[in-house]
């Protein structure tokens, strides 16, 4: 027999070794996947990281993966670090774009440094809408939000479905339907960085809103409130805080978080509206919100980590012919072995004999 | 429209309600009893998609449907050990550990299912067919609603009472229900809560499982990714709405499949709706119904609280 007997203090090294391990047991169990389907397994790996950091170009590309994913876990770490259990970032990433794609049809001609941020305010309004929403659903109604925002994640992909194809943005002409828009005028692309990479200057956004969102949740009262109700909603109900509105800010913030992440993929990486680009983002982001330990930085680390495997997926599609969904696959083990590993570290595994 | 035509619908309708409440009812008993026993399984979406996987790869497999029933029920039980493991051993946060399971098992199935068809078409089966019992399946209108479905039909409908009758009718069910209510209870008598617990959902997951394997044995002849479609999730809101009672949770199903199926025959009957509003509408059923849904009596004191001695 086994127990689990929680560690009286914070041991620093142990954590690190729990986590090392964690990420030693996926790679380990994705290696045992990927031979399980017949892959030659090193050369898969080291496709992967030839992909992910071998060129300035697959650098460029892992940012560009890199910055959606980020967002959606910075989406996550607000709303989980408040125990409020929000999966809408997958749909608010749709709305997200939809927003923006609306923006850039109402705001085309103004000049860059009106339209650009007019149209992520376009695009982030849409999840804020979706996060009011859910909270709406959960304070007045008592709506588990799990399921509330799952519900609203079919409800947007169905709708975005509709607008591209009996709807009014699908694009025109032939006589099927490809389920996307026409392509936005080159003036509404993000800007690249450097000359004429396809480093956009999105990129940048991930970096800017985790520097916000630890600012936020250390140094000011949301941040307080946010973290009071993830420990203990008891004691922020006695201290007079508006439990209801807090959940409200919470939720539309992290929504505006998510569907950040939709537009930037819009005006930065597809140019048009189409539904195959976003799906799994919201996911991701969840995956990647809880591997980095819900805290910004370590979201930042992991959002970069499943970037690079994005990006060296697509280096391996080109070389070999391992299926797409490898990187699913292994985000959901790595997350797996990082919950174990997050009990690990709280808690010491003692040996008892049994009576 | 003559009234021939009209009656035609309706039974459709009906028959079809059955053929619809089939996979949700497998797989809403099956979270019954896991929730009774304290554990709220978040992961009935991905142990449902691992249950119809399973089903997937064993009917084109092996060809023989009864074996990729045993592959589901197998599947959907190795799911509930992962659970248990995760809230019953570990004491990770239950939302948490059924979040990583659905992520998990989307990944899992969508890389094997396209290591699988990998370089060549996708095989495809040939699902179960509708059985007419003689006699009954003659009455007007009854007959064919009722008693001109699927062999796994039959079955669904009798899981509910047999559910009931396990969890209010033996010692067995009498014990699951502590494990929600009271757990500490069972600690004291020196029974092992963890223990139960993973026969709990192990049990519960199964059945689970096998809700996916008939969604895809009964109604598909491929796999595609995100196969269930959000419909383990509409489980977890038909336990809500049914106040974690079997009868409840069977009203609960019911109106669902009946919602989904006279969406699905609004177009038989050329009404002009957008296809993908007839798709939305059992989602937004399921906000709309949890609105309305303000009594919890019937929740399990202890659901989704890990269990900590002492």
């Amino acid at each position: 027999m086994i127990r689990f007997e929680p560690r009286t203090e914070r041991d620093g090294l142990w954590t690190a070794a729990a986590f090392a391990m964690a990420i030693a047991a996926g790679l380990a169990v994705s290696a045992l996947l990927l031979a399980s389907t017949g892959a030659n397994v090193g050369q898969v790996f080291s496709a992967l990281v030839q992909g992910a950091v071998g060129s300035p170009k697959a650098i460029a590309t892992t940012l560009v993966k890199a910055t959606p994913i980020i967002l959606t876990g910075l989406a996550t770490v607000i709303a989980f670090r408040a125990q409020l259990w929000s999966i809408g970032q997958e749909g608010q990433v749709f709305a997200g774009a939809m927003g923006g794609y609306l923006g850039a049809q109402l705001l085309a001609g103004l000049p860059a440094v009106a339209f650009f941020p007019g149209v992520l305010v376009f695009g982030m309004a849409a999840g804020v809408a979706f996060g009011w929403l859910a909270a709406v659903l959960k304070n007045r109604f008592g709506v588990n939000e799990i399921i509330s925002t799952v519900m609203l994640n079919y409800l947007i992909v169905y709708l975005l479905s509709w607008m591209l194809q009996g709807g009014p943005w699908g694009e025109s002409g032939g006589t099927i339907s490809y389920q996307q828009s026409p392509m936005l005028p080159s003036d509404a692309f993000l800007p690249a960085l450097f000359g004429s990479s396809r480093l956009h200057a999105g990129v940048l956004l991930p970096f800017i809103a985790a520097a916000i969102c630890s600012l936020v949740l250390s140094r000011t009262p949301l941040g307080y409130e946010i973290r009071g109700l993830g420990y203990n909603p008891e004691a922020l109900r006695h201290k007079g805080v508006n439990i209801g509105r807090t959940v409200t800010i919470i939720l539309m913030a992290s929504g505006a978080l998510a569907s950040l992440a939709g537009a930037v993929e819009l005006f930065g990486v597809a140019h048009r509206l189409r539904a195959d680009n976003l799906v799994g983002l919201g996911y991701a982001g969840i995956i990647v919100g809880m591997i980095g330990g819900l805290r910004p930085l370590g979201t930042v680390m992991a959002g970069l980590f499943f970037g690079g495997l994005a990006s060296g997926a697509v280096y391996m599609r080109v070389l070999g012919d391992v299926p797409a969904a490898l990187v699913p696959a292994i985000q959901g083990i790595t997350l797996f072995f990082f919950l174990c590993a997050g009990v690990l570290a709280r808690y010491r595994v003692v040996k008892v004999a049994v009576q | 429209m003559n009234q021939l035509f009209q009656e035609a619908i309706i039974i459709s309708i009906l028959a079809s309600t059955i053929r619809i409440m089939t996979p949700l009812l497998f797989s809403a008993m099956g979270e019954l009893i896991t929730q009774r026993a304290g554990i709220w399984n978040m992961g009935v979406e991905g142990t449902m998609l691992t249950g119809a996987f399973a089903a997937y790869i064993a009917a084109t497999a092996t060809g023989s449907l009864w074996l990729a029933v045993v592959a589901a029920i197998i599947a959907g039980a190795l799911m509930g050990a992962i659970i248990a493991f995760m809230t019953a051993t570990l004491r990770v946060d239950h939302f948490i550990a059924g979040l990583g399971l659905n992520l998990l098992a989307g990944g899992l199935t969508l890389y094997w299912f396209q290591s699988y068809i990998q370089g060549r078409a996708q095989p495809t089966f040939s699902g179960f067919q509708d059985i007419a019992i003689p006699l009954l399946s003659d009455i007007p209108i009854i007959g064919p609603v009722l008693f001109s479905q699927r062999a796994l039909t039959y079955v669904a409908l009798l899981v509910v009472p047999a559910v009931w009758f396990l969890l209010y009718r033996t010692r067995y069910g009498l014990e699951l229900r502590c494990l929600g209510e009271n757990p500490k209870a069972l600690d004291v008598k020196g029974l092992s809560v963890t223990a139960r617990q993973f026969a709990a959902v192990m049990l519960g997951s199964a059945l689970t499982g096998l809700g996916g394997g008939f969604l895809m044995l009964g109604f598909s002849d491929r796999f595609l990714a995100d196969f269930t479609a959000g419909r383990g999730w509409i489980v977890v809101v038909a336990l809500i709405a049914g106040n974690w009672k079997p009868k409840g949770v069977l009203l609960a199903v019911t109106t669902f499949a009946f919602l989904e199926s006279l969406a699905t025959h609004l177009q038989v009957v050329g009404a002009q709706v957008p296809h993908q509003l007839l798709l939305a509408l059992p989602y937004l059923a399921s906000i709309v119904l949890l609105m309305g849904v303000r009594f919890r009596s019937g929740q399990p004191a202890r659901l989704g609280i890990p269990y900590k001695r002492g």
